[in-house]
């Protein structure tokens, strides 16, 4: 079995933690509870006969004043950035977290998530323009959260 | 060495730290006693370390680089291992076995979170409370201590400040536009608090309000109301101010015992334009003239239309004589005017100034007065009274 560390990185209440909740255990709960550190989940999965763990990394959000630990991201193959649709300032953030953790890991990859998309309008998502690595998810309909996992997968075992 | 190890002892009894000892293949060689209560999985010999730690996958090239650098070691902080927080950290133990340490930090890490969690929520609020106000069609602005501390959107792009620390945010002196002498933020709270006030910024109308915050902050809100105050206040054919308005600023201006004038302009010989050119020929040469007259006068001075082709002018002055110049300069660019439609056009003006026992009344009648002998004496001038 071939094991593979990603990371979901993000400014705080962009909803990684329900990203990963709703992926691993397809539940859903909109009260806001602060990560604080790490916590660990683990799925497995089959691709082409291979089998697979895959270890999600759910990091505590940056805040302002509070950066995330660098080693967290050592030995990462890939990343999930996460952003809240609804806050400009966090889709300003997430050229910073790739940025930081294509700095530790130069070979992962990275897939983004507009998270919270539940909140747009289809006329609002429409304006907005998603290249291939790009997903509107939302965590709350389930929407977008396979997907955004299911393609850092296929581009990590490329 | 003796107390170190008391001391070790009494530290590992009361299950601050749990350690795991791994080989150089990351097996599993011995464990502490309660090293299970941070996992479901009960750790067993010869396992590899990942299956009971996951945190350490893709760190092993770091964990092989300590057998062959004993100095070196890998620290992980503030892990969630089921309803603990560990710091983990892995070290060199002896030449075929590496130490893994998790720290129990559980307690202080809860409480740092019910800190993350307040703060959080509190910048969640902030931001919220900001997408608000500036949603908000009001210009908003809070001051402290005379000066602008925050404003919102709508304020920022009415004055085309790009940055709210830049010093120009300082000299922005609202208080400034208001026909009320105020000279600083405090005094223009203290006057609009009472009541609300209006204030022309350019060819802007906008009502001001102001609130107290926590008695240290003011703010204040500026409605726009140009539109709406266009349609109230300003004449449908010329666009100056109603006699209403004008009347208004006037009772304003006398209780605030400024000093100003008050001109009546009567067109010489309208009849004649009227008969000659028609009615409808008439009504634009009256626009016309009001634009004239709106170009050629301060953005603080009120124009209106009385009715017919009699006008009103309120001018604010400091020295008598630069008024009377301006007045006097009026008449000879209405008189050199190149009218559209008409050969040309003179008007006689009737001045008269605010006395100290004047009302709006005498101050008309005294400027009407002046107009009649303007007339008299040969039309297309202007005489004052006092």
């Amino acid at each position: 079995m071939i094991r593979k560390k990603i990371l979901l990185l993000g400014d705080f209440s962009v909803g990684k933690t329900s990203l990963v909740r709703r992926y691993i255990d397809g539940a859903f709960d909109d009260k806001y509870l602060t990560t604080i550190g790490v916590k660990i989940a683990k799925k497995y999965f089959d691709i082409e006969g291979v089998d697979y763990e895959l270890i999600i990394w759910d990091i505590e959000g940056s805040t302002p004043s509070k950066k995330i630990a660098l080693g967290y991201y050592k030995g990462a193959s890939g990343a999930i950035c996460v952003a809240d649709i609804t806050r400009k300032e966090t889709l300003e953030g997430l050229k910073e977290h790739q940025k930081i953790f294509l700095n530790e890991n130069p070979k992962g990859k990275v897939v983004i998530a507009y998270n919270k998309s539940d909140l747009l309008s289809e006329a609002e998502k429409s304006k907005i323009s998603l290249d291939s690595n790009t997903f509107f998810t939302s965590a709350k309909d389930d929407s977008g959260v396979e997907e955004v996992f299911l393609r850092l997968m296929r581009q990590m075992i490329v | 060495m003796k107390n170190i190890q008391a001391i070790l002892n009494i530290v590992l009894k009361k299950d601050i730290f749990e350690y795991i000892l791994i080989d150089k293949y990351f097996k599993i060689v011995n464990t502490s006693s309660n090293i299970n209560k941070y996992s479901k999985e009960i750790p067993q010999m010869g396992v590899e370390i990942f299956d009971y730690l996951p945190e350490l996958v893709g760190l092993e090239e770091e964990m092989e680089n300590i057998f062959t650098h004993k100095e070196e070691t890998y620290f992980l902080e503030s892990i969630c291992k089921e309803e603990y927080y560990v710091n983990i950290s892995i070290d060199y133990y002896d030449e075929n076995n590496l130490l893994i340490l998790l720290h129990d930090i559980t307690n202080i890490t809860i409480t740092s979170q019910k800190l993350l969690q307040y703060s959080n929520e509190s910048i969640l609020i902030n931001n919220t409370l900001e997408k608000i106000l500036n949603n908000q069609n009001a210009l908003l602005f809070c001051t402290y201590e005379n000066k602008i501390l925050y404003s919102n959107a709508q304020f920022i792009n009415y004055f085309c400040i790009e940055n709210m620390i830049d010093k120009d945010v300082e000299n922005l002196k609202i208080y400034q536009y208001m026909d009320e002498p105020c000279h600083d933020y405090d005094t223009l709270f203290e006057y609009v608090n009472k009541k609300e006030e209006y204030l022309r910024i350019n060819n802007d109308m906008f009502i001001v309000q102001a609130t107290s915050l926590n008695c240290s902050h003011n703010l204040f809100t500026l409605t726009k109301v140009t539109k709406l105050s266009n349609e109230i206040q300003r004449d449908l054919l010329t666009g100056a101010y109603k006699k209403t308005y004008f009347d208004s600023m006037v009772i304003k201006k006398i209780k605030q015992k400024d000093n100003f004038v008050l001109v009546v302009l009567d067109f010489d010989d309208f009849k004649v334009i009227n008969d000659t050119y028609g009615h409808q020929v008439g009504d634009i040469v009256l626009q016309e003239f009001s634009v004239v007259v709106n170009d050629n006068i301060r953005k603080q001075d009120i124009f209106a239309r009385w009715g017919g082709e009699e006008f009103l002018l309120l001018l604010k002055y400091q020295n008598i004589e630069d008024v009377m110049q301006q007045i006097e300069d009026l008449r000879d660019i209405i008189e050199n005017h190149t009218f559209a439609h008409i050969k040309g056009l003179t008007v006689s003006l009737g001045v008269a100034s605010r006395e100290d026992n004047d009302d709006i009344h005498t101050l008309l009648q005294k400027a009407d007065q002046a107009l009649y002998e303007a007339k008299k004496i040969g039309k297309n001038k202007v005489v004052f009274r006092k």
